[in-house]
């Protein structure tokens, strides 16, 4: 994949799925305050420090590498909450003043944050389903995957188009999970739900 | 985003990963529809294109306009981020960009997934206007608003994109109104719009939001983004 060095912004909201199938994706992402926390000489030690934090828990996916030293933002997915807690844990420990958020299920999050002694500063709320012409929108599961990506570079063709190639034997399920995440260049895909719903979609067919 | 039609052999894998359907196959060789193609260069990534066939061509204006709202890899002269949002609530225990008192609204029109013409905006910021908010003013769209009138420049509202972000803050009381102007525009826009709420959180009490939404008709989704305080200015 071919990729310009730049400063990546994620976007993780609006992610779909229910309420089961969300207690297996997390999304962290640490930012920095443009114009406040990059004004210091180790601010972007810290970004490295708190990308390698991460790394070191296993996410399912994480911005690549190479993101890590010019973006303002590092980001990485996980698939259980508890992980997440570690991470959390770890962040609040090192006390790098640098923003975070958890992109997830509300009511598992705080759990987390009370356990640590934290706080809620923010929150930003999903409004409940899509606006506007609904009826022009691919299925629930192909939506589930799609909106992974928040910058809609996952195509939903290419979903279909895998799940045929897969129910005829010609390509993996974790070659199509692994050719999905691709186009997300924040590593906010999930690798290990998309090789769920995939499967799925693939029995659906069979079917 | 163009294709070589001489160098194109005709495998489809441009066709398969292109999110807003804008590439065909038109005698055994792909090809863009420019008026659908947003310019997010997902085809030039993330295609594998065996031949080299596809290429990011220096547009004019106004098409040009279509790559800061669809390519994400493309930094915006205004935020001096990637993509199409700004720091909004991710670095609000830094910034205090959004207090008590105030709600932040975000209306992504396009997403998910089908993108949208500029000139959506003014369906919604035309009425805004008149209700008064406060515009991110690090915002693309909100560069795009020429006058108090909530107007958009006419050059590029026929301009296809990705999506792109109406983002202001109102206060509380002002709420209402806004939302009512969302359903309102939902039987009037032509494509799909996602909507999400910005609060500050008074001891982890995320319910008396979620019920107060409730009241005014609209469901919460049991995900969020949640910023959990530990940055510090």
């Amino acid at each position: 994949m071919k990729l310009g060095g730049t400063k990546i912004i994620t976007h993780t909201l609006h992610r779909k799925g229910k309420e089961n199938d969300l207690k297996q994706d997390y999304v962290l992402l640490a930012m920095f305050a443009s114009g406040i926390n990059d004004n210091y000489d180790d601010s972007r030690q810290k970004l490295m420090k708190i990308a390698e934090i991460m790394n070191n828990h296993n996410p399912v996916n994480i911005m690549p590498k190479f993101g890590w030293s010019v973006s303002s933002t590092i980001t990485a997915t996980f698939d259980n909450i508890e992980t997440v807690k570690q991470v959390i844990r770890e962040l609040k420990e090192e006390d790098f003043g640098i923003s975070i958020v958890i992109s997830g299920l509300i009511s598992e999050i705080k759990n987390v944050l009370k356990d640590l002694n934290l706080d809620i500063h923010t929150v930003h709320f999903s409004l409940g389903g899509n606006f506007g012409r609904k009826e022009l929108l691919p299925n629930e599961k192909i939506l589930e995957i799609t909106t992974m990506c928040g910058h809609h570079t996952v195509s939903p063709q290419s979903i279909s188009s895998y799940v045929e190639l897969i129910k005829r034997g010609k390509m993996t399920l974790e070659k199509a999970a692994e050719k999905l995440t691709r186009p997300c260049v924040c590593g906010i895909v999930n690798t290990s739900r998309v090789l769920k719903i995939l499967n799925s979609l693939v029995k659906e067919y069979k079917s | 985003m163009e294709i070589k039609a001489d160098v194109c052999n005709g495998c489809g894998q441009c066709v398969i990963v292109c999110p807003v359907q804008a590439i065909k196959m038109v005698q055994k060789k792909a090809f863009i529809d420019k008026d659908l193609c947003v310019e997010c260069s997902v085809c030039y990534r993330s295609a594998d294109c065996p031949v080299n066939a596809i290429r990011m061509k220096k547009l004019k204006w106004p098409r040009e306009i279509r790559i800061p709202f669809s390519n994400v890899i493309t930094t915006h002269k205004i935020t001096g981020i990637a993509g199409r949002g700004t720091e909004e609530m991710k670095t609000n225990d830094v910034t205090n960009r959004y207090h008590f008192g105030e709600f932040g609204v975000s209306i992504e029109l396009g997403r998910p997934g089908l993108g949208t013409r500029l000139g959506n905006i003014e369906l919604f910021t035309t009425k805004f206007a008149e209700i008064g908010v406060i515009y991110e003013e690090k915002s693309p769209v909100t560069a795009l608003i020429i006058d108090g009138k909530g107007h958009i420049n006419e050059e590029i509202k026929n301009e296809r994109v990705l999506s792109a972000i109406i983002e202001f803050k109102i206060p509380t009381e002002k709420l209402a109104r806004i939302l009512k102007v969302i359903r309102e525009i939902e039987n009037e826009i032509d494509t799909v719009f996602s909507v999400g709420i910005v609060s500050r959180i008074e001891e982890n009490n995320t319910d008396e939001i979620i019920n107060q939404l409730s009241q005014l008709g609209f469901d919460v989704r049991p995900n969020a983004k949640i910023n959990i305080g530990l940055g510090k200015p």
